[in-house]
């Protein structure tokens, strides 16, 4: 720099003297002083430029220049604040729209996990050829699970028994490993009036395997995951602050979850809300202590199991170590278990019971399902409080439906049952055929949680936000044409001047870029409040907070500039090359507007001009006709006939076991709470069933139908029922009686330890009706008996009483598929009101009502059956609002577009519109002239953009629902729409041209 | 003369000028002036250059470290800057002049190709 300083300090010195002494030469030569001077001047050349090239030796040249066209682009653009202000506000417009989404992308997709390194973690997952011979298998939603019914090829999942999970940790594999489970709801008392939350189960080493901080007290250590130890718990940050105000108090304060006493001590730090994306958990427990808040009939002595798999395993890798070397390691361990470890069997209770009980039949069979734990909030998949009673035949299956529904259906994946082989004695859990194997997946990736749902909705929505930008590129290059043809003049004079065309172009470029970059600026602050709508409108429709935390960071910030830099050479590349290309005599002879200069350089314009805008037309009808489809099929969904009425219906779920009741005390509770309920005014009838219909969840079961091959089993929608369930919902009887009491009584004596000879009295649709009966009368068909053998225990089976019309069961999309409804016996409980007016109005005389029962007693998912189904559409209604306001904004950015051409050719062509108009053209033909120019290039948009949408749509089908991908009457409807809003864009400026007086056109220059 | 043609006549020198300066300067320190005048000299005059382009040249064999300025008085007792080749600028005119023979040996096989086939 120095040296740059003095060189350049000196050179002025050493030009004069250089001249100086030529002067001399030039004199001895014998030339007069002064023409020797001259001579010298003039040999010398340009000395502005020499010292200005000298300069440029040493400067960084590029950036100098940068900021000189910098300087000047901010001049020019002050110098038409109208053309700036649309063109930013229409960047903003687009560029904002794609950060909004972006941003949101990045929250549930992209975003690291909240831990110390998350590179180094390593999620566990198995994978056989075939269902590995498992008695209990629970997934708390953390990876995709593929199902483990029978015949279904390449099961895999991440669940592993507590024996595995900790000779994998024993062996040192990993630097750190922890393992976690859902705990489901748990009923927390001790802090003001009952509430149910969230929790999960987690080992010694997990806070120390994230490597995370405590914001308040400690976190777990290995001492805390001993059976001895006392219970502990740590809580959430959000809920910390929430439930206990932030309070320091709450370390050390003791709180009950499902009766047992915790100490709390200590809070997780603030950025952590839960490993798996999505799922958040209020408070975190020891593995050990499971047990004492799980009910023992779900329990089933998991710690020692080694064929109940239902911990997730993570690992920290050790530094150094290669993933393939780990997984080795693992894989080995595992294989070693389960093809010689052997299985204990079902049927004699080797299953260690709990001391001092027998093993409840019922609960010693293997198919029994185990505790699909949901978690409280809808969290989870279904509203299983409790095991849903065996059915008689002893197989009981549950999943959830997958549906569009967007509520995370994740956590509690029920566990499903592997019906076991026939074979007796001694078995391993797999064999060497079925080649069962564990791989390391990134944790980061593995997790899955509940990303998968969003995804689909994401992409299409960036999709239109990238179209809406390039509508708003296209827009903005218009307008730039429109004002490039305007400063022909001054790139002339420029050009002439001796600056280079390169030069010229970046200075141009440099204008557009600035544009884009002052627009992007607006557009975060854009994206920012529409990101703050879309997170209030979906937090509004969950029961919990949405799970991804969503902001403005590094990233989408990097998302945002690279946008705009790449939106604003995009859109000024056309123009920039136009004016750079400018000839320069005839520019700089005439005047802006005159014909000589516009014809040329203006009829190229137009036809650009008019290709850009039939471009945001066509762009516009395509976002436009997907968004018609969308709202057609959130239409469709609402108005589907879900065979109940479900209107002024209030559903609440309650679990009593939870707090300790058992057995018959159950039922009789159930029966107390449903009396009472019916009693207080404005409630019209009251009912109850093990879930509420159309609430995601569902339950399936198996049986032998009486005709086919032995070892056939058939499959039914299942759903436990209390008394008056039918009436309350509206749901038609077509044949036979609804239950009484003795049938009630027969069903509970069949989940009993010993299942009654009598066969449980069944309800049956129209559907199951359809699929197993035919022509037979179905009244009194009986099915479902088993003698028992190994695996399954002997059951009396059904018979049906009775035949209802057919109702959606958990989702709106999946077709009614036969179903039975048996009586409800135990187990977790769903209620039903009907009320005569606004169902939230009695909410507080319900609550009252429970607290009269038993004031431990908390409520929880309450809402109404409308905002259920809301929730399930939840999905579909916010992608339907944002596609339909991304529609809308298109189609304004593109008849704005076309306005703005069409104006433009007005003013282009007064001088022409004035001659015609003095020669004797009539005023309405140039109303039509230039309104048929606009409409023509409508029609030409919508066109192509119709013949586009046909052959894109599609890729949308398996987000519609009762709609064709290529359905005519939204083309149609749209196209209309769209010609109707053109016509009135067109108007203005035709009605301008109308106007033109012919003596001051001819006048204007 | 339009900008197009003096950009490209100046372009086409620019390498070429570096090396002519380097060569002037192999036999001793000098200052701008005299450079130029022994250029044109030299040359038999066929080498008319733009004296004021000589400046730039010249700070950017300084830049590059090939010669360096230090200041002096000239032979009319007058103040002048003088420029000297340094040892990296010696083994770079090498360098450079071997590339510049090779050019011109290459062009003039191109354009006279009747020495080498011999004449018949």
């Amino acid at each position: 720099m120095n040296r740059r300083k003095r060189m350049m300090d000196d050179l002025d010195q050493d030009i004069r003297e250089h001249i100086e002494r030529e002067t001399q030469d030039n004199i001895e030569r014998g030339m007069a002083p002064e023409e020797a001077r001259y001579a010298a001047v003039r040999k010398f050349g340009n000395v502005m430029r020499v010292k200005e090239e000298t300069r440029e030796v040493w400067s960084f040249v590029w950036l100098e220049q940068l900021l000189q066209d910098i300087q000047f682009g901010l001049r020019m653009l002050r110098k038409s604040p109208g053309f700036a202000a649309v063109a930013i506000l229409t960047l903003a417009l687009g560029i904002g729209a794609n950060t909004a989404i972006f941003s949101l992308i990045d929250a549930v997709m992209l975003r690291a996990l909240p831990v110390e390194n998350p590179s180094q973690l390593v999620l566990l997952k198995w994978s056989a050829r075939n269902a590995p011979n498992i008695h209990g298998y629970m997934n708390s939603g953390d990876c995709p699970f593929t199902g483990l019914k029978p015949g279904a090829a390449n099961p895999s999942g991440c669940s592993f028994s507590e024996p595995m999970f900790r000779e994998i940790e024993q062996a040192n594999v990993f630097s750190a490993t922890t393992a976690f489970a859902n705990s489901g709801r748990l009923s927390l008392t001790g802090n003001g009036p009952a509430t149910v939350i969230n929790g999960q189960l987690v080992s010694g080493e997990f806070f120390r395997t994230l490597g995370l901080k405590a914001a308040a007290g400690r976190l777990f250590e290995a001492a805390d995951d001993k059976p001895s130890a006392t219970p502990v718990a740590v809580l959430n940050y959000g809920y910390w602050q929430s439930a206990f105000g932030g309070s320091l108090d709450v370390v050390g304060h003791t709180i009950e979850l499902n009766s047992v006493p915790f100490t709390v001590v200590g809070v997780a730090e603030r950025r952590f809300t839960g490993l798996t994306p999505g799922l958040d958990h209020d408070v975190w427990l020891p593995l050990s202590d499971a047990q004492r808040i799980t009910d023992p009939m779900r329990w089933q002595n998991r710690s020692g199991d080694v064929s109940n798999w239902w911990l997730t395993v993570v690992g920290r890798l050790k530094p150094g170590t290669q993933v393939a070397q780990a997984q080795a390691a693992v894989s080995g361990l595992f294989r070693n278990e389960v093809l010689h470890g052997s299985v204990p069997s079902f049927r004699g209770g080797e299953i260690a019971p709990r001391p001092g009980r027998p093993v409840a039949r019922g609960a010693g069979s293997d198919q029994m399902f185990h505790g699909a734990m949901p978690p409280a909030g809808g969290n989870g998949p279904t509203e299983m409080h409790a095991p849903p009673q065996p059915a008689p035949d002893g197989t009981v299956q549950v999943r959830e439906g997958k549906t569009s529904g967007p509520i995370p259906p994740s956590a509690g994946h029920p566990p499903v049952m592997a019906p076991g082989t026939l074979d007796n004695g001694p078995r391993t859990l797999s064999t060497e055929a079925d080649n069962p194997l564990v791989t390391l997946l990134p944790a980061q990736t593995g997790l899955v949680g509940t990303r998968g749902e969003y995804a689909d909705p994401l992409y299409v929505l960036m999709l239109a936000v990238g179209i809406i930008l390039l509508i708003a590129c296209a827009n903005v290059a218009g307008l730039m044409l429109a004002r490039a043809a305007g400063r022909q003049k001054e790139m002339a004079v420029r050009l002439a001047l001796g600056a280079g065309r390169a030069r010229v172009v970046r200075q141009l470029l440099t204008e557009s870029v600035m544009l884009s970059v002052l627009g992007g600026i607006l557009g975060i602050l854009f994206a920012y409040w529409g990101t703050h709508a879309i997170v209030s409108f979906v937090s509004s429709n969950q029961p919990r907070a949405l799970g991804f935390a969503t902001g403005v960071d590094l990233r989408v910030l990097g998302f945002t500039v690279t946008i705009s830099l790449l939106t604003g050479i995009l859109f000024g590349i056309a123009p920039t090359l136009r004016s750079a290309r400018v000839d320069l005599t005839p520019a700089l002879k005439e005047g802006e507007h005159s014909s000589a200069s516009s014809g040329h350089a203006g009829r190229t314009w137009f036809s650009i001009g008019n290709g850009l805008v039939v471009a945001q037309v066509a762009l516009a009808i395509i976002v436009l006709v997907g968004a018609g489809l969308l709202v057609r099929t959130l239409q469709n969904l609402r108005s589907i006939d879900v065979g109940f009425d479900s209107h002024n219906i209030l559903i609440f779920a309650i679990d009593p076991t939870a707090i300790g009741y058992k057995g018959a005390q159950v039922d009789a509770f159930y029966r107390d709470l449903q009396g009472r309920l019916s009693e207080i005014p404005g409630v019209k009838s009251a009912g109850y069933s093990m879930m509420p219909l159309l609430n995601n969840g569902l339950m399936v079961t198996m049986f032998h139908w009486p005709g086919t091959p032995e070892d056939q089993q058939s499959t039914a929608d299942v759903l436990g029922v209390g008394p008056n369930f039918f009436e309350t919902l509206h749901i038609p009887f077509l044949a036979g009686r609804g239950f009484n009491a003795s049938d009630f009584k027969v069903a509970a004596a069949n989940s009993g330890v010993i299942p009654s000879s009598s066969r449980t009295p069944t309800l049956v649709n129209q559907a199951f009706v359809q699929k197993y009966l035919g022509k037979e009368n179905p009244l009194g068909k009986q099915f479902g008996e088993f003698v028992g053998d190994a695996n399954r225990p002997a059951s009396s089976g059904y018979e049906i009483i009775g035949v209802v019309r057919d109702a959606k069961y958990n989702s709106l999309r999946r077709d009614i598929q036969a179903m039975m409804y048996t009586p409800q016996s135990g187990g977790g409980a769903s209620f039903e009101l009907r009320t005569a007016a606004d169902p939230q109005a009695i909410l507080p005389a319900i609550r009252e009502v429970v607290a009269q029962v038993n004031t431990n007693l908390p409520l929880f998912d309450v809402k109404t059956e409308s905002e259920q189904i809301d929730r399930l559409l939840f999905q579909e209604r916010l992608v339907a609002r944002l596609a339909g306001f991304f529609g809308l904004l298109a189609l304004v950015l593109a008849c704005v577009g076309l306005y703005g051409l069409l104006s433009y050719e007005v003013s282009r062509r007064t001088r022409e519109i004035g001659i015609r108009l003095a020669l004797g053209a009539q005023r309405e033909r140039v109303l039509k002239l230039v309104l048929g120019q606009g409409i023509a290039l409508a029609i030409a948009g919508a066109a192509l953009g119709i013949g586009v949408a046909l052959g894109v749509m599609r890729y949308l089908a398996s987000m519609l629902y009762d709609v064709h991908a290529n359905d005519p009457m939204t083309m149609i409807g749209v196209a209309v729409l769209l010609t109707l809003v053109a016509v009135a864009a067109c108007y203005i400026p035709a009605r301008r041209a109308m106007r033109v007086d012919p003596i001051v056109a001819l006048r204007y220059e | 003369m339009s900008t197009k043609e003096r950009k490209e006549r100046i372009e086409l020198l620019q390498g070429t000028l570096d090396l002519l300066i380097l060569r002037t300067l192999r036999l001793g320190p000098t200052h701008g002036h005299a450079i130029a005048k022994a250029i044109e000299f030299n040359s038999d005059d066929v080498l008319q250059v733009e004296q004021g382009s000589l400046y730039p040249a010249l700070h950017r064999l300084i830049k590059r470290g090939w010669i360096a300025a230090e200041e002096g008085v000239s032979e009319n007792n007058r103040r002048a800057k003088f420029y000297r080749l340094t040892a990296k600028g010696r083994r770079q005119l090498a360098v450079e002049t071997g590339k510049w023979d090779k050019l011109a040996g290459a062009i003039a096989r191109i354009l006279r190709p009747a020495e080498r086939e011999g004449e018949p």
